[in-house]
């Protein structure tokens, strides 16, 4: 039985996703025990590689998406059960901090697919849950994604591909903006329609997925490669000022939604 | 800038309920365990259920909601050995970060 993790980084205008799958891959290798498949495409690998994935998949990056700071290459995520080589996979974000063994646990759970329908929020506890929309349900994340090479999860991906090509359509009877193809909104249509119109308790990782949100900064306490001491600074804005505050955190994931902070942290 | 000195320029203040909500959220997943087919949390209630029954197998709904049969003695010696190892970090770390100011 051969367990792994895939990334998918494809290098946009504005970021280097290689990088960052780069340094999350090694922080893979190290936490976790896990090789690491790559998939990226050829503009994206550099001539000189530092770092020997255990598998690069050369794809062709759909760059049809579009957000509001630029194109945004993540379409095409539902290639990830044809393209991973392991009988169990854990499919991360490029922009997730691994900082303990945690994930390996989702290899335990007694299903086929899981991923994330909580989430938290660093120093903003209480958070609401994020929606398709109003009149519709909760999201489900597909930051971090675990599944077997099973018939099921194999339809939940083909159905994945089949949402992203019918956007506006699920868009539409959902109501919520299809300008931005979203993986966590196309991986919650899917999983649903998979398993009858209905999120098994079974699919969901049973701990929060947390996110280092907006009005927030992580920093490292210190420049090991293998760091998992951070502060988080929050700014918190009361009377039309700012006052921060900070919390130090230690051996726990986070997902970091500002590529820019990212970048910091991983940087030499 | 290391740490300390951005936190002393910024004047920014320790927030000890975003620390202890923290806590809960890292300490809360590690209580949880599979084993015999079902998903259990290392918690008082289940812990103590586990410790007043005598029989060998008992059926315990698990946090899936599913009713699992289980080696009583096997999942209570887990369940008591992943909740001691927890609650041990968790109170080291809340310790920790108690003193601060």
């Amino acid at each position: 039985m051969s367990r792994g993790a895939l990334l998918f980084a494809f290098n946009s205008p504005k970021y280097n996703y290689y990088e960052m799958a780069v340094v999350t891959a090694k922080r893979i290798n190290h936490f976790l025990g896990l090789p690491v498949t790559l998939v990226t495409d050829s503009e994206s690998l550099p001539v000189k590689q530092s770092y020997q994935f255990d598998n690069i998949v050369i794809a062709t990056a759909d760059k049809t998406n579009k957000r509001d700071w630029g194109v945004w290459y993540n379409k095409g995520r539902y290639r990830a059960y044809q393209f991973s080589p392991y009988d169990e996979t854990i499919l991360l974000d490029t922009d997730y901090m691994v900082n303990s063994d945690k994930l390996l646990k989702t290899f335990d759970l007694p299903t086929d697919f899981c991923c994330h329908d909580n989430t938290s929020f660093l120093m903003h506890p209480g958070a609401a849950q994020e929606m398709l929309s109003v009149y519709s349900f909760n999201t489900l994340w597909a930051t971090v994604v675990m599944f077997k090479k099973t018939k099921r999860a194999e339809q939940i991906f083909n159905c994945l591909e089949m949402v992203q090509n019918n956007f506006e359509h699920y868009a539409n009877i959902h109501g919520f903006i299809s300008a931005t193809f979203r993986n966590d909104y196309g991986l919650t249509l899917a999983t649903r329609i998979v398993n009858g119109h209905t999120t098994p308790i079974e699919d969901v990782i049973p701990w929060n997925l947390l996110h280092v949100g907006k009005n927030t900064s992580v920093y490292r306490n210190n420049n090991d490669e293998y760091n998992t001491e951070y502060t988080v600074m929050f700014d918190n804005w009361q009377r039309g000022k700012i006052r921060k505050e900070y919390i130090n955190i230690k051996d726990m994931d986070f997902h970091v939604m500002n590529k820019e902070n990212f970048m910091e942290l991983i940087s030499e | 800038m290391d740490t300390t000195s951005l936190i002393s320029e910024a004047k920014a203040r320790f927030n000890h309920n975003s620390a202890k909500a923290y806590l809960k959220d890292k300490y809360d997943s590690k209580l949880i365990v599979a084993d015999q087919s079902g998903l259990w949390k290392a918690d008082l209630q289940t812990i103590t259920f586990l410790s007043i029954m005598d029989d060998n197998f008992v059926i315990l709904i698990d946090t899936f909601n599913n009713p699992v049969q289980v080696n009583r003695d096997k999942l209570l010696v887990l369940l008591k050995e992943t909740y001691n190892q927890v609650m041990l970090e968790w109170y080291k770390e809340w310790k920790e970060l108690e003193s601060k100011r």
